[in-house]
């Protein structure tokens, strides 16, 4: 358990500056999407930290209005086995928020550098246990954590565990983490319950539940179930047949290996994989299980996990090796962007003279860069190898599109072709209003190319 | 710590079971006279686990639990209890004598008592209107990083009250807010943030008339401190709020004078090319009201004219399609800017 003085929301807080200046960064230790997460030294205070660095503008309204509501939540929060905040402020366009830096990484990242096939029962236990007092708070203080799975599960050297990364953009704090692959983009589907992929009634905690039973899972694993198929598959016998756990037992015992699990653990398991999330055990009950009963310390982890592990920037590095072919040219993007932008305007009010002469400089380098074509979306660099994204986008479109197939196929099985006549004219009317936004755009660039050219004229005539 | 949380629940079901023949009545009254004597006390360690549980069983009257909703009659007593004396005068200034879990409960117990149904509510803002200096407390909680985000999220609970938000509106207070929007911690500058935008969004008539009166120096703070700030975070935040306040109707005359004055405009149309995306966008909807104006000053319509092919060649390069009103206002900006000529 971690000391005392942790979680003393007073003592900590304070300390930190809210001052870039005063934090040393030392490694990149995870990437994502939008955000990037570093190891750091927080020269006032001498420790080390874990700074994610979120790149704001990357976010939408409604992402921008998450992540300063999460910011709150997080910093309001204590307990521990929950990663708190100690501080977070803006740097350019990024917020910086400071955590406490967590040496062992995330369990995703200890298996797959050290674990692949899952870690033994008497460690699982112990980390589910701490694990399930950290959303035990989380639910009792009215949070969602919304994304259990072993990458949001840190580890100290010391043995101490903790629950990261609720909402706050994606998740980051992985070794392995892959910026390119847009799979993981679209959440993370092997964990997610079937009530949340239906989304008829919305997410529950009984739906964190759900994955706190597919993260035990994947600890003893090393990989949650069914990942061997593609998610289409996945998400289909979900919907089809449930992830019943007895069948997925069947399945597993016919592979190579052979799992040695207890029965108590596959009761607890059970337990949170029902498919009716009103029965699936709260937070609170399930720490009551006997599963969890003569849990280990965390000595114990320290010892038989972390023992001999590489160090996370380490682990960090080797990942970033291993994807650093279709990465290659990054850093030259991040030096070479350029954000082409309106040279300036001209307020000057004496407009009795030549207006247009007064902005000819700027418009000139402008319609030389027009004539190449790119006036749209230039703002935004590029940090990845363009095919590897076309690929990846191609990949998650056919599998879209298969789970499309899929899911209709199902409801054609489940008797609801009285309806199909519907939906077919709803698709009908969805593809005519799509083509019909798409000539209104094209029209507009149209209208907009020819002010532009009207302007040209009359400003050459009147040159 | 982990203790009393990770089993919060059950430990306080079972207290309440003990406890069951309290009423709400006496709950209030326990506790403002424990706060009343921990106030003279020097030694308040002792009645800290008191305390922390009377406000939890506040907090569970008000909000029901996991097998109870709240009765309604349940939380009229218990407001008329809490406002008949000085009950939370003596709440706001213990909060920094509690511990973390029993300052949220506390917040939470604030928060709901000025969310009660009609004739309870009257309860709590005639009581807000007779102690209008609680407010100052409040707001300059947002000082101290301990105590912001409890105080901040009373602070906005009590907006709901008209009373509250016309006092909030004189400048002397609405200037404070203007620092703190600023504040180098971004959980506090955001909080700060989202009680500004309740206080000018929430009582409309109230917002318009404090704004007329006060319009210059209002203007005159937001654009040099928040429009023009070099905080990213800032300007984003503050264009935001001002495209709120403009595009509303009961602001109908305020907006007209904003979009006359040429200072404005300058300012607009530089965050219109800001760095930032989410920036140009937001200054996108203000700047298009000084396009939309009927009766554009002359100076108005020289810039524009001056600059007009820049501005049309940047908002084509905006695209943004996920918007449709954004597509629909950037087509009419474009067709309005197009006929704009000179006047002699």
């Amino acid at each position: 358990m971690a000391p005392d003085n942790e979680h003393d929301p007073k003592e900590k807080r304070s300390h930190y500056p809210l001052d870039p200046d005063s934090y040393q960064i030392l490694h990149e230790i995870g990437r994502g999407c939008s955000a990037i997460v570093y190891k750091a030294l927080c020269t006032t205070t001498s420790t080390v930290v874990a700074i994610k660095s979120i790149d704001l503008d990357k976010s939408a309204t409604g992402d921008f209005d998450n992540i300063r509501r999460e910011a709150k939540t997080m910093s309001l929060l204590s307990h521990p086995n929950v990663l708190k905040a100690h501080c977070s402020f803006t740097v350019g366009r990024c917020l910086w928020v400071v955590m406490p830096f967590m040496s062992a990484g995330s369990l995703q990242s200890i298996m797959s550098s050290s674990f692949p096939n899952g870690i033994s029962e008497k460690c699982i236990a112990t980390i589910l246990k701490e694990t399930l007092m950290g959303l035990c708070y989380l639910h009792d203080q009215g949070h969602l954590h919304r994304d259990i799975k072993a990458g949001n599960i840190l580890m100290d050297s010391n043995g101490s565990v903790k629950l990261a990364d609720f909402g706050v953009s994606a998740s980051v704090y992985e070794s392995s983490s892959r910026c390119v692959n847009l799979n993981e983009m679209t959440g993370t589907p092997f964990w997610m319950a079937p009530e949340v992929i239906h989304s008829y009634n919305g997410y529950s905690y009984k739906a964190d539940i759900w994955s706190f039973g597919i993260t035990a899972l994947e600890l003893a694993h090393g990989r949650p179930p069914l990942s061997h198929l593609p998610f289409s598959e996945s998400l289909a016998m979900k919907i089809a047949r449930g992830l019943r756990f007895s069948e997925y037992q069947k399945e597993e015992e016919k592979g190579a290996k052979k799992l040695k699990l207890s029965k108590y653990f596959k009761e607890m398991v059970g337990l949170c994989l029902d498919q009716d999330p009103s029965k699936r055990p709260t937070a609170e009950k399930l720490l009551k299980h006997y599963f969890f009963k003569n849990c280990k310390g965390c000595d114990f982890l320290v010892k038989n996990l972390l023992h001999g592990l590489p160090s996370v920037e380490c682990r960090f590095k080797e990942a970033t090796i291993q994807r650093s072919e279709s990465m290659s040219d990054e850093d030259e993007c991040l030096v070479g962007k350029k954000h082409r932008r309106i040279s300036g305007w001209n307020f000057s009010l004496d407009s009795s003279s030549h207006p247009v002469k007064q902005i000819t400089v700027a418009a000139e380098s402008v319609i030389a860069s027009a004539n190449e074509g790119e006036l749209g979306g230039d703002v935004v660099p590029t940090c990845v190898d363009n095919t590897v994204v076309i690929e990846s986008l191609m990949k998650l479109k056919r599998s879209l599109d298969d789970q499309r197939e899929k899911v209709m196929y199902m409801l054609a099985v489940l008797g609801t072709q009285e309806m199909n006549k519907e939906e077919n004219l709803m698709q009908v009317i969805e593809r005519l209003r799509s083509e019909l936004e798409s000539e209104k755009r094209k029209r507009t660039n149209l209208e907009l190319e020819l002010e532009f050219l009207k302007l040209n004229i009359t400003n050459t005539s009147h040159v | 710590m982990l203790c009393l949380s990770s089993i919060g629940k059950t430990s306080c079901s079972s207290a309440m079971s003990t406890k069951k023949h309290r009423t709400p009545t006496e709950v209030v009254q326990k506790t403002r006279s424990l706060l009343l004597y921990s106030k003279n006390s020097l030694d308040v360690g002792s009645q800290m686990t008191e305390l922390g549980s009377l406000i939890r069983e506040l907090k569970l009257i008000l909000y029901g639990d996991d097998d109870s909703e709240p009765s309604a009659e349940a939380c009229a007593t218990l407001t008329v209890e809490f406002f008949k004396e000085d009950t939370l005068r003596l709440l706001i200034i213990f909060l920094p004598k509690l511990n973390l879990e029993a300052r949220k409960d506390a917040t939470q117990v604030v928060a709901s008592l000025q969310r009660q149904p009609l004739p309870s509510r009257f309860e709590a803002s005639r009581y807000l209107e007779a102690n209008l200096d609680l407010l100052d407390i409040l707001i300059s909680g947002y000082e101290d990083p301990q105590l912001a985000l409890h105080y901040g999220r009373m602070l906005k609970e009590c907006l709901r009250h008209q009373i509250v938000a016309s006092y909030l509106l004189e400048p002397s207070q609405l200037k404070k807010l203007f620092g703190y929007i600023q504040h180098p911690s971004f959980d506090i500058a955001a909080d700060a943030a989202d009680a500004f935008k309740d206080l000018l969004t929430r009582h409309k008539s109230t917002v318009s008339e404090s704004l007329s009166k006060n319009y210059c120096w209002f203007f005159t703070e937001m654009n040099e401190k928040l429009l023009k700030s070099e905080n990213y975070i800032t300007r984003r935040q503050a264009v935001k709020l001002l495209g709120c306040i403009l595009l509303d109707r009961s602001n109908c005359s305020v907006m007209t004078q904003y979009v006359s004055s040429k200072d404005n405009l300058i300012i607009l149309m530089n965050l219109l090319r800001d760095q930032s995306k989410s920036i140009q966008i937001d200054a996108f909807h203000v700047f298009k009201l000084f396009v939309a104006n009927e009766n554009k000053p002359p100076e108005i319509v020289s810039i524009l004219v001056t600059n007009k092919s820049k501005i049309l060649r940047l908002l084509s390069a905006f695209v943004y399609t996920d918007d449709e009103v954004f597509e629909t206002d950037k087509i009419e900006v474009v067709n309005k800017l197009a006929v704009l000529e000179l006047q002699d």
